[in-house]
């Protein structure tokens, strides 16, 4: 293969039927691979009368076409379903070994259809494609799963879900390598819906760059570029990514007990030089990736495990008060082994909490118990007692006990570890979301606070709509490729562009993929807006937009989000309504959507 | 006034928190390193910061004021954080 496969395998669980159709090369051209091929084929997949959690519903897994061939964090791949917990379109990626692998089967996408009448497993090796008997892994956390179907990292690789996603839970992941997740939306409830335990991948294909001289050459000088970087060759591989907890804690945006305030004074015990002065024990690194972000670490009870990454951290620390580094990172181990999303789960503890505290649950919770969460995390996977509620997300919970404002979530998605009071440009990413609250498509933390490329007021409005489009943009087509964002802070789209050429033989520049970016993304809203969202969803909760943070450096602000958000619909030809207008689809070669778009 | 580090800086500077004195950022941190060459060198390129490290006071990045020219007093806590990605 030369970027993509040509290939797509697609098995419907309830016939048994297996197949490969070719990959549409024109679709390929547009969409590249990953979230944007994802998005493209779900749109034909799952229309609005399909529920989340039917069997009509589908998981699409994608590489894309510089996956595999040994580019600097090539390793990454995505899936893309209807999500059970916001009922938006969801994509998710992840990095590890099983993207990689998965590509070198031969495949670029893999699509899953029907549910199977008992649990199964999908097995892809050289030997063909089966679909295996998998009851006796039903019931087994993702630690125990992955060995038993004998993971080895570089030759067969093992993607599962946990007691989470068999429970149906809505903040379930889907986990692969043991401790790397498809985290957000609740793609592994998609999965345990279908009886589907585990994808079991072994290739033997490569990725070969249809310019390898040119390919060598790129590899080389991404290298310089990763090595030259202190963010990419020092910050990320001495601290991780948590690193960011005190500078997002300074500036009063770090989300403590539930959003009531944005500093927590327990922030440097969580932070990224806490981790590595006290729990650290080595650095490790996804495939072809030399930046080495990963944490393993190791508790005082000597549990061992990878993490906890910065949004974990804080979403079982600052957001419930929580303070104890080790509790934190044990909480983060089982939320792996169980197959959940930490960021949800911490977020929705600390949505509890308050409840519980303000005399709406009837439960001994308060922020701040760290004996709590071993406990609730357990019963949230198993959907027992109180765990029963928690595992609908935040949303539910909270409107179940009559406080749906007490859910700091968008469209239903638990908000990451910014609270945009103090940076408002990242509450229009948060409000904007395709999938609900989220930093990992448009994240403005960098031009907001580290001045990355450089700095603009985070506490100005004007001109972030513009800002924002391009972040969501460049997100939307690294996502795409697959690259790893982290990349993208040493090496710039003009780059990721050569490489797209040098392995497909098709030329591409780095407007071509701000372009692929741009329309990802409308596809993406042309979803949901077919699905029933609308401008109203377009918002954040009450908290953000009318509670000013009560002291620290963000004091008196709220998020004036009104203005912003018209000022994007400007920006992305879009209409008042937050309706892309015809001219802009057909701009974006979009016209199969006009009919939603305009009927 | 109070500085507080992070990242690499908090072991070239044998500790999380120095104490400082200066009627701008610039004198405070010349002020700071003056015994330290090892942390002079992580902070400065010459005479002006390292790209991409952030001097905040009291919260808010230097570089929205007057830069290394902004004025402090004793009741100011500065924080200096070297390059750093995450999130």
């Amino acid at each position: 293969m030369q970027g993509w496969a040509g290939n797509i395998l697609d098995i419907n669980l309830t016939s048994g039927h297996i197949e490969t159709v070719p990959l549409d090369r024109d679709m390929a051209r547009l969409f590249l691979g990953g979230r944007g091929l994802g998005a493209r084929l779900l749109w034909d997949l799952v229309g609005p009368e399909v529920e989340p959690l039917s069997p009509e519903n589908v998981l699409i897994f994608t590489t894309g076409p510089i996956t595999a061939s040994a580019s600097q964090t090539s390793n990454r791949f995505n899936v893309s379903t209807k999500s059970p917990l916001t009922g938006t379109i969801l994509h998710a990626n992840s990095g590890g070994w099983w993207g990689m692998q998965f590509k070198r089967t031969g495949y670029d996408a893999l699509i899953v259809r029907g549910k199977a009448a008992s649990p199964v497993m999908i097995e892809i090796t050289p030997a063909g494609v089966a679909i295996k008997d998998a009851a006796h892994l039903w019931g087994k956390g993702v630690f125990d799963t992955t060995a038993a179907l004998e993971q080895n990292r570089n030759k067969r690789n093992v993607l599962c879900i946990g007691p989470a996603g068999e429970n149906l839970v809505r903040i379930a992941a889907i986990m692969n390598d043991k401790e790397r997740s498809l985290a957000r939306g609740g793609a592994g409830a998609v999965m345990g819906s279908k009886n589907l335990k585990a994808i079991v991948v072994e290739g033997q294909e490569k990725n070969k760059p249809a310019d390898p001289d040119q390919f060598k050459f790129l590899l080389y000088e991404t290298g310089k570029l990763l090595k030259a970087s202190p963010l990419t060759s020092q910050a990320l591989p001495e601290f991780g990514t948590a690193v960011v907890m005190n500078v997002v804690n300074e500036i009063g945006a770090l989300p403590t007990r539930n959003f009531q305030q944005s500093q927590f004074e327990g922030a440097d015990k969580i932070s990224g030089e806490e981790i590595t002065d006290t729990i650290l024990v080595k650095n490790q690194a996804c495939w072809a990736c030399p930046i080495t972000c990963t944490r393993i670490t190791q508790t005082k009870s000597g549990k061992e495990g990878e993490g906890p990454e910065f949004e974990s951290a804080w979403a079982f620390g600052a957001q419930c008060g929580i303070d104890d580094l080790d509790a934190i990172t044990e909480a983060n181990y089982q939320c792996n082994d169980l197959g959940l999303d930490t960021i949800s789960m911490g977020n929705t503890i600390g949505c509890a909490m308050e409840l519980a505290e303000r005399g709406l649950l009837a439960n001994d919770l308060g922020f701040g118990r760290a004996d709590r969460l071993p406990g609730l995390i357990h019963d949230t996977a198993f959907r027992q007692g109180i765990g029963d509620d928690l595992a609908e997300g935040s949303y539910r919970l909270a409107s179940k006990h009559g406080a749906p404002e007490l859910s700091m979530s968008v469209k239903k998605l638990e908000l990451p570890a910014y609270d945009p009071r103090g940076m408002q440009g990242q509450g229009l990413v948060f409000a904007t979301g395709n999938r609900g609250a989220c930093h990992e498509t448009g994240n403005m933390l960098g031009p907001e606070v580290l001045a990355l490329p450089r700095l603009i007021d985070r506490f100005a409005t004007q001109g972030k709509a513009g800002i924002v489009s391009v972040h969501q943009n460049s997100a939307a087509v690294i996502d795409s490729l697959v690259y790893c964002k982290f990349a993208n802070m040493a090496v710039a789209e003009e780059f990721f562009a050569r490489t797209l050429t040098a392995v497909t033989g098709e030329h591409f520049t780095a407007d071509d993929l701000m372009m692929v970016g741009e329309r990802v993304w409308t596809l993406e809203r042309l979803y949901n807006l077919r699905e029933g969202f609308s401008k109203e969803d377009d918002t954040l909760p009450a908290r953000l937009l009318h509670e000013p943070v009560s002291a620290g450096p963000s004091e008196g602000f709220t998020v004036k989000l009104a203005p912003m958000l018209e000022e994007y619909y400007a920006f992305r030809g879009w209409d008042k309504n937050g309706v892309p207008k015809p001219e802009k689809l057909k701009e974006l070669s979009l016209e199969f959507v006009m009919e939603v778009a305009h009927d | 006034m109070k500085v507080k580090l992070f990242g690499n800086l908090r072991q070239k500077a044998g500790g999380n928190e120095l104490v400082a004195s200066g009627s701008t950022i610039r004198e405070a941190l010349a002020n700071l390193c003056a015994d330290n060459e090892p942390l002079h060198t992580a902070i400065f390129a010459g005479a002006e910061l390292h790209p991409h490290l952030r001097v905040m006071v009291n919260g808010r990045d230097c570089e929205l004021a007057d830069g290394l020219a902004t004025a402090v007093s004793e009741q100011d806590t500065i924080a200096i954080f070297p390059p750093i990605a995450g999130g």
